[in-house]
């Protein structure tokens, strides 16, 4: 059953502010004083986690996202004897928000978790044919583990750039094979992403919209939704993660902007982690 | 009588600030005879007592405090008002006929009088002083440096009024409605207050905000002209 | 890793990093590092990284649980899953629910909770990176967090821990002086009021050792103390300062 758990029900907003920003928006304008398509400033810090195989810690706007990496040599899923793992969990701290309860993930973080999980999985991302070691019996496992650490509204969007660059400068401990069995070489090895996916958020205030809404705003939403573009701008992920009506008409200006959006991003992600693609 | 601070200092809880334990204010507390600061914020002597005046902390409402808050809640014979993410006040009518008459419903954001506020709670003045605000923009800052915002005898809020041609409403529980004839002189008037927000202790904001608002309308101007 | 060749303590009286026996790691400290808590702080002692975030005081809720006579305070002490050596489950181990509760207490000794009936204060410490004093480190942050959200106290809690490495007593132990260490001995003041509120133990020390530890854990609780005002006080003079 899913009921709707107390601290997940949608922030009260004092109409006042409801009706200010759909006027603002309509003159294609917003609180903080963006246009509707504009994100807000993206910072990114790697390797702050020294005892991780991967870190960062990422913020757009006033929203922080820490993520981090660990590895560990399991089995193979009998499914896919020749491929390692990865999996990807999320917490929404309390010391984010008032709204955070303590407590294990509720399903706001385990949505989180599983829209970021998409996003790398169905791009193939990480090579997991890589990551196996003896098929069938050993193979890495990553687990990514997403920590909202300050929330100011849209933790989707930077939890997935934060996983990806956590990714992208993680050393992970080498593995070899020796006699059937493995054993660490003391070396490690980079993960080469295969693509970079990235999501970008939508709200929708009647029929307008608008890009990365900040807390108030997002309170204000009648409905959001969340779309992951690759880097060939394919879409490899879409979550609509509220209840409300999205006019079909609209989903195709949606991907087109997600595409621009998520573009500008991976520029960004690129530039600041000295990437070429 | 030695003091250990020099005025408008930064003092920082355990910090001792007197040896006469008759001159404790606010924001300190008297321990074995002397006077020590409880809370961080500036060190100032008034009225022969030290007081420290805490850079940030919770509002608590005082009667007759003006205030402004969002309906939370309608009952039958009154109203719940959130007055913030950490307080909630309350308005009880024994007249059910007065309680239809005020017509407000969740959501709804009011200008009011804090009547009580104690162990029982906190109770709004219902007796005709409710002004239920229906436009603006909504903003917070923190409750502590609402005196700054209005300035000696209004001279902050008057001047932020004047240059940025917006009406505001301020409650002393840090909600502020800007009203004003466009966005522009609204967000004007808002990077005034986050300012004041920002630099509540220090000296010559009056004039620094005068500026900010300035270059922000003008700034405006130019890029419309 | 430590081989059984290596020596905590080398023949000079340095460690493994390099310290003296009564030195302690380098300790840098932000305060008003997250931005939607009501105050927060950013606490590093040599690797060991921690977060500190205050809520409150606020409303109780549900209301039967508010005390008439005070605030409640709640702590949390949460480390994240990649903060130490093997990766750690997720949820709250029992120890993290005992240093929440030690920890609690003794912010409890400091805090003038009598001054918020009927409301509660919510202290949450996250643990970024897990090298030795954890625990120590979160209530270094804690304190200024409650003083950065303007929470009354009688003084700031400076914190730190002691210990048997070797047959030495040394001060702030990193993870593997902890691991092979003989004691390990946490140790919290109200350092104004010079009293204690926090201490445990674990391993055996002489009366001897103790006295040792102890005083040397109160010349480090002396450092972190002073650094923490220096922190709180550029923290505001810079922003005091920001008009010219």
């Amino acid at each position: 059953m899913s009921a709707i758990p107390p601290q997940s029900k949608k922030s009260l907003i004092a109409g006042i502010v409801q009706e200010k920003i759909y006027n603002l928006l309509q003159q294609g304008k917003r609180l903080d004083g963006r246009s509707p398509v504009d994100l807000r400033p993206i910072t990114i810090t790697t390797g702050i986690v020294e005892k991780a195989d991967g870190s960062s810690l990422v913020s757009l706007g006033k929203t922080k996202i820490l993520v981090g990496i660990k590895t560990e040599i399991g089995t193979p899923y009998p499914d896919r004897p020749k491929e390692g793992s990865f999996t990807v969990n999320a917490e929404l701290l309390p010391l984010a928000s008032i709204g955070f309860e303590p407590g294990p993930p509720d399903e706001r973080g385990v949505e989180l978790a599983r829209v970021v999980d998409r996003s790398i999985r169905e791009s193939k991302a990480i090579d997991l044919e890589k990551l196996c070691l003896i098929e069938g019996e050993k193979a890495y496992i990553l687990f990514i583990d997403i920590y909202v650490l300050d929330y100011d509204g849209n933790y989707y969007d930077p939890s997935v750039i934060a996983a990806l660059a956590a990714l992208v400068t993680a050393k992970i401990p080498k593995y070899e094979v020796v006699g059937g069995k493995v054993q660490k070489t003391g070396e490690y090895f980079n993960l080469k992403l295969q693509k970079l996916p990235f999501t970008t958020t939508f709200g929708l205030i009647r029929g307008k919209f608008l890009v990365d809404p900040q807390l108030e705003e997002e309170a204000a939403l009648d409905v959001s939704i969340i779309i992951g573009v690759d880097q060939e701008g394919n879409i490899v992920s879409i979550q609509k993660n509220s209840p409300g009506l999205i006019p079909e008409t609209i989903l195709e200006q949606l991907i087109e902007i997600a595409q621009e959006k998520t573009n500008a991003i991976r520029n960004k992600f690129c530039e600041a982690l000295n990437i070429v693609i | 009588m030695p003091l250990y601070f020099s005025e408008r200092e930064i003092v920082l809880p355990g910090q001792l600030l007197s040896d006469n334990g008759n001159r404790g204010g606010e924001g300190t507390y008297v321990l074995g005879g002397m006077v020590y600061a409880s809370r961080l914020g500036f060190a100032t002597l008034r009225n022969n007592k030290v007081h420290v005046i805490a850079f940030k902390g919770a509002y608590i409402p005082q009667p007759g405090d003006r205030v402004i808050g969002i309906v939370i809640d309608v009952k039958p014979n009154g109203f719940d008002i959130s007055l913030g993410r950490h307080l909630t006040a309350t308005i009880r009518i024994p007249d059910k006929k007065e309680v239809q008459a005020l017509n407000l419903k969740i959501g709804d954001v009011i200008y009011a009088n804090v009547r009580e506020s104690g162990l029982r709670g906190v109770y709004i003045d219902h007796t005709g002083r409710i002004k239920k605000i229906t436009s603006g923009l909504l903003v917070s800052m923190h409750p502590l440096k609402i005196p700054r915002l209005i300035g000696k005898r209004g001279s902050m809020i008057n001047m932020i009024k004047k240059e940025s041609g917006c009406e505001l409403i301020v409650g002393r529980n840090g909600l502020i409605v800007i009203d004003g004839p466009s966005p522009a002189n609204e967000f004007a008037a808002l990077s005034a207050i986050r300012m004041i927000d920002r630099e509540a202790h220090s000296q010559g904001l009056t004039e620094r905000i005068r500026i900010l608002i300035k270059n922000i309308l003008e700034g405006e101007k130019s890029v419309e002209g | 890793m430590k081989d059984s060749s290596m020596r905590l303590v080398k023949e000079d009286g340095t460690r493994i990093d390099g310290r003296r026996l009564d030195e302690l790691r380098p300790l840098s400290i932000e305060i008003g590092v997250l931005e939607k808590s009501d105050g927060s702080a950013y606490v590093q002692l040599g690797r060991t990284k921690v977060f500190a975030a205050v809520f409150g005081p606020k409303e109780v809720h549900p209301k039967h649980l508010a005390l008439p006579d005070r605030a409640i305070l709640n702590c949390r002490y949460h480390m994240t899953s990649f903060s130490v050596d093997e990766r750690k489950p997720l949820g709250m181990t029992r120890r993290e629910i005992e240093l929440s509760k030690v920890i609690r207490e003794a912010l409890e000794s400091v805090v003038f909770l009598e001054e918020f009936p009927r409301t509660s204060i919510d202290v949450f410490i996250e643990i970024i990176e897990a090298d030795g004093g954890t625990r120590t480190a979160g209530l270094t942050a804690a304190s200024l967090a409650l003083a950065e959200a303007g929470i009354p106290m009688v003084d700031l809690v400076a914190a730190v821990a002691v210990g048997k490495i070797e047959g030495q007593i040394a001060l702030d132990l990193s993870d593997l002086e902890d691991k092979y260490g003989e004691a390990d001995m946490p140790i919290a003041m109200a350092p104004r009021l010079n009293s204690i509120v926090l201490l445990q133990l674990n391993g055996r020390l002489t009366r001897e050792e103790f006295k040792k530890a102890l005083e040397l854990g109160k010349k480090g609780i002396m450092e972190i103390y002073q650094k923490q005002r220096d922190a709180l006080r550029r923290k505001y003079s810079e922003e005091a300062l920001m008009e010219v």
